[in-house]
């Protein structure tokens, strides 16, 4: 069985747990530079506050209301969801962060009868720990394990976890949920699906393969059909974090040592950066996979993923070449034979600052760079992101003094909340 | 001289403290004894996912030997009793004060200050308040780092 665990409104539920008093209240998050809603309380999509709507309109629009609007702090999202996220490691066999707010997992071993209570309970938990409310959902593979999760979020009584394990149920389920709801293709393909009459999971699950690999002549969609039949065959490679960048390559051959893994993985890392910066972006959260030849049963069998969060959000080679590294050491097992590895960085988003020639480096600067990184690392560790950034990071607009302004400055961050679990100067005030 | 061993071979792997002393001719009788060092965040803060810093305003806990300045480390996995050191939110702001069931049969319980200069405050059913963390230790820095 799988399951997926899918943060509530999630950056709203962040800034929630620091204001209690706006429980009731309807909040939204705008984008980065204030320019859009991006997250909204059940309040706020009640009052018919939609997602994307610019923040100019919404004061235009609801002139007489309160609402509580916060800039969006991606420094205190990823904390908050990095806790919700070791919390589910300690408690399942194997896990797949998706996305910021979405984390799959593998739940075989454990004993069926007792998982829907389990999900109840890591609800609980995850709420009491880090104050953070979470929708859950259990099926035979991921595509039913999220519509388990869509029931789980609208409808109290499942308690927030919501279990799909019979066929009975998967069909009652599919006869409920609006094909725009299903994961993964509701909504690219929501017009053809109109077209076609197609209105709930059900409809479309009911028809018969060939007539999906026809219509569509796509892949994934080929893959949904099936799992809403209940197979399961999105496997973790066919499925790619969202807004991701992923390099990865099977070996020639079968790698076992660690140094010719870290040859190989250097390799993606840089090769991830070098992808971030042709996009002018930065990534926030680095993670390194590898495992063995699943075809070559007569060997021995590992799989692992891992993860960090980078203190500074970067898109510089050493810095996600050496965090790429570091969870390596970490997931890298000896006695293998390992066939594929591969970096995945998340939490992508845009970096403003310009860049020159920083990056055009030769091995001495190489080194110099390698100390300097971690001196701004632990700076800034210590007295904030961005208290030391380098020069090239350094924005070209000046402020009111004449001087460059950095990058966090140079983000219109109006109502920005405070980082109470990374900074010493924000942590809660207590009368 | 004499006692000193040329090791030849691979030395591809890292060397473990312990067995340096070994190679160095110099077993030490407490490589039996071999034991992680201390660490605070190991030992002291249970649960990492649940733990929050909060410092403190004023001296509404004197008494308790809590002053103004000092950090406390708030954890919110832990149940709250009876004596204990909760923080809430009241009145728009966060608050550290001592948790007194005593009342709860007559439908309130209280929040009291270790200071008789400030108020204790009464909490009804109606209040809609929750208790945010549990107060599991205190630093006070005497030195600045």
């Amino acid at each position: 069985m799988y399951g997926i665990i899918d943060c509530d409104n999630c950056y709203v539920s962040c800034e929630r747990v620091f204001r209690p008093d706006l429980k009731d209240v309807p909040v939204v998050v705008l984008s980065n530079n204030d320019g859009c809603v991006v997250a909204r309380s059940n309040e706020a999509k009640k009052m018919g506050i939609k997602a994307g709507m610019p923040f100019f309109q919404l004061a235009q629009q609801f002139p007489n209301q309160k609402i509580a609007v916060f800039s969006s702090n991606y420094e205190l999202y990823g904390e908050m969801t990095g806790r919700v996220v070791s919390l589910i490691s300690k408690e399942v066999p194997a896990y797949f962060r998706y996305s910021i707010d979405e984390c799959f997992v593998y739940l075989e071993g454990m004993e069926q009868s007792g998982l829907k209570k389990w999900g109840e309970n890591l609800h609980k938990k995850i709420k009491q720990y880090v104050g953070m409310p979470v929708s859950i959902g259990i099926a035979p593979n991921k595509t039913l394990a999220k519509a388990a999760a869509h029931f789980a979020k609208k409808y109290k009584g499942y308690r927030h976890c919501c279990m799909i394990d019979t066929d009975e149920k998967r069909v009652k389920a599919l006869k409920l949920l609006p094909i725009s709801d299903v994961w993964g293709i509701g909504r690219r393909y929501a017009k053809k699906f109109e077209r076609l009459g197609i209105q709930t999971a059900y409809d479309f699950a009911s028809h018969h393969e060939s007539w999906v690999r026809l219509t569509f002549n796509n892949i994934v969609i080929q893959y949904t059909w099936q799992e809403l039949n209940g197979q399961d065959v999105i496997t973790n490679e066919r499925l790619t974090p969202k807004k991701s960048i992923c390099t990865s390559r099977s070996f020639r051959g079968m790698v076992s040592d660690l140094e010719s893994l870290k040859m190989h993985v250097s390799n993606y890392a840089a090769r991830c950066a070098e992808k971030l910066r042709t996009q002018r972006t930065v990534a926030s959260i680095v993670g390194v996979f590898l495992h063995t030849n699943p075809f070559r049963t007569d060997q021995p069998q590992y799989w692992n993923f891992q993860e960090k969060n980078l203190i500074t959000p970067s898109s510089s080679t050493q810095t996600l070449v050496k965090a790429a590294n570091d969870i390596l050491e970490q997931v890298f097992v000896s006695g293998y034979q390992y066939k594929k590895a591969g970096v995945i960085v998340t939490g992508i988003r845009p970096d403003t600052p310009i860049q020159q020639d920083l990056f055009d480096i030769n091995a001495h600067q190489f080194q110099k760079m390698k100390r300097l990184d971690e001196v701004i690392d632990n700076i800034n560790r210590r007295h904030g992101t961005e208290t030391i950034v380098l020069g090239a990071q350094q924005y070209t607009q000046k402020d009111e003094h004449g001087k460059a302004e950095v990058f966090a400055n140079a983000i219109k961050h109006d109502h920005r909340s405070k980082n109470p679990t990374t900074r010493w100067n924000d942590i809660v005030k207590l009368k | 001289m004499g006692n000193i061993k040329i090791i030849k071979g691979v030395f591809d792997t890292k060397l473990e403290l312990k067995d340096a002393r070994v190679v160095a001719g110099f077993p030490s009788p407490a490589d039996d004894y071999s034991h992680d060092s201390l660490d605070f965040n190991r030992d002291f803060i249970r649960h990492p996912e649940a733990s929050f810093y909060g410092k403190v305003e004023g001296m509404s806990m004197r008494d308790a030997g809590i002053l103004d300045g000092d950090r406390v480390i708030i954890d919110r996995a832990v149940e709250p009793h009876d004596g204990s050191i909760v923080v809430g939110f009241l009145n728009g702001e966060f608050t550290m004060k001592f948790l007194d069931l005593s009342h709860r049969g007559d439908g309130y319980i209280e929040l009291r200050p270790a200071n008789p200069d400030f108020p204790v405050f009464k909490i009804t059913e109606e209040d809609d308040f929750e208790i945010w963390g549990v107060v599991v230790h205190l630093i006070r820095t005497f030195e600045n780092l």
